[in-house]
């Protein structure tokens, strides 16, 4: 299977998951250097903690999604793609597995691949979110690579291919085949159109170098 | 009859699909995507146990929770619910956040019962009884000439027993709708399925409604894989919620629920015993063979395949577990006799000692039109991955831990069209084309083909037709399954295209002073005995006010069906670990008339891929004790990603007498014997057969542990 050390972590540093796997815990069997680290985290969670406010119930908030400023009412708990898909009407994004292992979700939020579905929409205020619907769609673009390439068949897994293709392209436009293949590990597909879905990501890459 | 152009423009040429880019840009709106104003979200609350009787079931809370709209209880106290994920409740709300807590409000007492959810559970003496009727199901059985005679004339036999796992459909876009009444007796369904019309038809018998007052409409859909002909118990409560609440309501299942209730392909297991003289001709099999489809039966599966067994028996049980119940998948039945037959055939050509192709040839029947078929495809294949330089017999497969070896197997599918479809086409005053039917395209591409073909007759490019499907309203179309969209809409296409042009002619030729049968289209020009006089646009602006439209309907001479097929596979297996990494698989497959070569390729890379997962990967796995799947998600339910794709050559098999046989599908057959030519390369690369499917490192280690106890390898 998919060597999962290639996956994206959309946001996920060493330091977050510690944090997220629960401190005492993490320090009853860490020493040494990495103690430090996790003094510097708890730290830094005592003070996240004072300084942001518990959120529940209705929560009003602002995303700045595809170049526009948009308002809308989640709750604490509401993903950014259900926020994207169920309030905000950009469906681009899609809902697959709903738990970080497929890809269908992925958006740009400032720039790097996240899994939408696993991200919270409170978490997202401030940043930039960009989703396939902003992609340029002209022959330099890489939906008209998908699609001159037929890299996609019934489509629901494409606009995470798409998304996750785009941000390897940003980071390392002139990949290998090999780069690619680890670049688009994190998605999945069933109708198995990655032979035209590698071909377009190599297609891509050379039009975006002739530009 | 009727025949396609002898010197196509378009047709079997690469042509991206029409509706390509909107999916491409997330601009394509799915059903699961679509919002009708004042749209509420449906949930339904499913079964945690295998087996259950409801006790109580009480939903007074769930009703007054925030923004809660409607409850719909659907297992009442007394039901008896079979598989964990068996349907319960439905909640609808402003949110979904909402309806979630809802669906956790209701309180539900069960009495737990005794399950099985595995085959062996299923059979063993003194298992609980989850079906009145029992809980094995004995097909028919088949019997063909004296197997006990034709066996004594067997110079080497063999007897194996091999078996292949239950997997799901794992469609992308859950299953679901969004049901929206137009007022109290019209309905439209946004829905993900393969069948638009039946799935109306579904809907209007529900609420005793006329068929013509349901629209279903289905634009783009996420994939179905044989899972989605109908409107579905969900998409029904949908439209019950909907009803109740007085507001639209969406209602797609969760990745868990798809896994349990939406769908399956049946397991297969078997022994089988099949002898052959020693130039290679077989004389005799005899199998016993079992399978599950959950609480619904529906396991079977053909055996023998493919090859010519003069004297055969066959029993076969279908076994009743406590498991969401099967539904057709990509070519259904197929891959698991596949995988049996072909097992059972490298095994006796290696007692044979003979190459693993030429005993296959030898045993094709003589007076089957797929012979020659066979036989033109295998010297494809075994060219192009190099079977005569590179394949080794069995078990020299190298020195160190990583062996190399190559497989081979062959599959067929009927197929074919349906004669009772239809597609109009409507030319225009201002130039513009439209083809209206209700069919659906769920990926194959059909969309496009009904493009190519008017563009083709017309003179036209693709991008001028607009292909509208999708529709229940529409002159009825073809669902899609069974491979068979392409043959029943070619013809009508066809048909509807050429009357429509024919009709156009006939407005144009007076105004020209010329007969009808002096014009022809080309280049988007108006000819007159082959001078170009008009354009396309002036032309039908001399229709006036009146478009013309044109209902096509089958004619004969444009559509066939029933094809073979082959596929090679080389694999690279760490004896030390099990891991199987596929290295390279070749396809070779006919379809008679191929419309659009690029989304013909990509259909077959896809059924290859298919046939990788279930060769490699795929298991849906039970727990014995409690009864439930330990892996319905996407991480533990394995599929392969791009780092998993090996080399894959796709070679169309179309020689001129299998163009003249004009559409045939391909959706499925490609996808059959993919699992079991990487089985046989496995066991060609480490000596030993692996006869569980998948070729996982567990299976693999398993069969070289027990071929080492044996004192085999
Ligand atoms: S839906 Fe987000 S990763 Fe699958
Ligand atoms: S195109 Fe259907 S899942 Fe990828």
């Amino acid at each position: 299977m998919a060597d999962l050390d290639t996956k994206p972590r959309p946001g996920a540093s060493r330091r977050d998951f510690l944090r997220g796997s629960g401190l005492a815990a993490a320090s009853a069997v860490i020493s040494g250097p990495a103690r430090a680290a996790l003094d510097e985290a708890a730290a830094e969670a005592r003070e996240a903690q004072d300084a942001v406010p518990v959120l529940s119930g209705q929560v009003k908030i602002t995303l700045k999604v595809n170049g526009q400023e948009r308002h809308t009412t989640v709750e604490p708990r509401s993903t950014l793609l259900d926020t994207l898909r169920h309030r905000l009407d950009v469906t681009g994004p899609k809902r697959v597995c709903d738990r970080g292992s497929c890809g269908a979700c992925t958006t740009l939020v400032d720039g790097a691949p996240v899994y939408s579905c696993t991200t919270l929409a409170v978490s997202c205020q401030g940043k930039t979110i960009e989703t396939l619907e902003s992609f340029d769609t002209g022959p330099e673009g890489v939906p008209h690579a998908f699609h001159q390439n037929d890299g996609l068949m019934c489509g629901y897994c494409t606009p995470g291919f798409v998304t996750a293709c785009k941000a390897l392209l940003d980071r390392n436009p002139h990949p290998t085949l090999e780069e690619v293949k680890q670049g688009l590990n994190g998605n999945i597909c069933r109708c198995g159109t990655y032979v035209g879905v590698l071909k377009a990501a190599l297609a891509a890459a050379k039009s975006m170098k002739g530009a | 009859m009727a025949s396609w152009p002898e010197h196509p423009r378009l047709i079997g040429t690469r042509i991206p699909r029409v509706d390509g880019m909107a999916k491409a840009s997330g601009r394509a709106k799915y059903p699961s995507d679509v919002r009708p104003e004042g749209m509420l979200f449906g949930v339904m609350l499913y079964s945690p146990h295998a087996h259950a009787k409801i006790t109580s079931i009480d939903t007074t809370a769930a009703e007054k929770m925030p923004g809660v709209k409607a409850v719909e209880v659907i297992a009442k106290a007394g039901a008896t619910l079979r598989y964990q994920g068996d349907d319960i409740a439905a909640v609808a709300a402003e949110t979904e956040e909402q309806a979630r807590d809802a669906i956790a409000a209701i309180k539900v007492v069960y009495e737990v019962l005794p399950h099985v959810v595995t085959e062996a559970a299923s059979m063993a003496d003194g298992a609980p009884k989850i079906v009145n009727t029992g809980n094995v199901r004995k097909g028919r059985a088949i019997t063909k000439g004296n197997v006990n005679d034709a066996f004594k004339k067997a110079d080497a036999t063999i007897e194996g027993t091999y078996s292949a796992p239950v997997i799901t459909h794992v469609c992308l876009e859950t299953h679901g709708l969004t049901a929206k009444w137009d007022d109290k007796d019209h309905i439209t369904a946004y829905a993900s399925t393969q069948a638009v019309g039946p799935t109306a038809a579904e809907l209007a018998g529900t609420f005793n409604i006329p068929f013509t007052n349901v629209t279903v409409l289905t634009e783009v859909m996420g994939g179905g894989f044989g899972s989605k002909f109908g409107a579905d118990l969900w998409g029904r409560t949908a439209a019950q919620l909907a009803q109740k609440a007085g507001a639209p309501v969406k209602m797609f299942l969760d990745r868990v629920q798809e896994h349990l209730a939406a769908g399956n392909r049946p397991s297969a297991s078997g022994t089988v015993k099949m002898g052959a003289t020693k130039d290679g001709r077989l004389v005799a099999m005899e199998a016993h063979t079992h399978g599950t489809g959950g609480v619904r039966g529906g396991a079977g599966f053909p055996l023998p395949y493919v090859y010519d067994v003069p004297a055969a028996s066959r029993t076969h049980d279908d076994v009743m577990v406590n498991c969401g119940g099967a539904r057709a998948m990509r070519a259904p039945g197929h891959p698991q006799g596949c995988i049996l037959m072909e097992a059972a055939m490298d095994d006796l050509a290696e007692k044979l000692g003979m190459d693993p192709i030429d005993f296959r040839i030898k045993n094709l029947a003589p007076n089957d039109f797929h012979t020659p078929i066979y036989l033109g495809e295998l010297a494809i294949g075994a060219e192009a991955i190099g079977w005569k330089e590179n394949r080794k017999p069995r078990g020299q497969g190298g020195k160190g831990p990583i062996k190399k070896g190559f497989g081979v197997a062959l599959h067929q599918w009927g197929g074919g069209g349906t004669q009772d479809k239809q597609v109009t086409c409507i030319i225009n005053p201002d130039g513009s084309v439209e083809l209206k039917s209700g069919t659906q395209d769920i990926g194959t591409g059909a969309r496009t083909i009904l493009a190519v073909i008017a563009a083709e007759i017309l003179g036209l490019e693709v991008g001028q037709i607009k292909s509208n499907i999708g529709n229940s309203t529409f002159p009825t179309g073809q669902p899609s399954g069974g491979s068979t969209t392409s043959p029943s809409m070619a013809p009508p296409c066809y048909s509807a295209v050429t009357a429509a042009r024919d009709a156009l002619f006939a407005k144009v030729a007076p105004a020209l002073g010329v007969q009808p049968a002096d014009l022809d289209v080309k280049g988007g020009k108006v000819l007159v005995k082959g001078e170009p006089k008009l354009t396309w646009a002036e032309a039908c602006r001399k229709l006036g006010t009146m478009p013309i439209s044109e209902l096509g309907k089958f004619q004969p001479g444009l559509a066939s069906g029933g094809v073979g097929g082959c596929q090679f596979a080389e694999v690279e297996v760490d004896v030390e670990t099990g891991v199987v990494r596929v290295k390279k698989i070749v396809a070779v497959q006919d379809s008679g008339l191929i419309l659009d070569l690029l989304t013909w390729e990509s259909q077959v890379y896809g059924g290859v891929i298919g046939g990788l997962n279930y060769g490699l990967f795929e298991e849906r796995i039970m727990d014995p004790t409690t009864g439930v799947m330990l892996n319905a998600d996407m991480e533990m339910y394995k599929l392969a990603g791009a780092s998993d794709i090996p080399e894959i050559i796709v070679k169309a098999y179309d020689p001129p007498e299998q163009k003249a046989r004009g559409v045939i599908g391909v959706g499925e057959p490609p996808t059959i014997s993919t699992a079991a030519a990487i089985g046989n390369a496995v066991s060609n690369a480490i000596g030993v057969r692996v006869p569980v499917w998948p070729m996982s490192p567990r299976n693999v280690l398993n069969a070289l542990a027990a071929a080492a106890t044996e004192g085999k390898a």
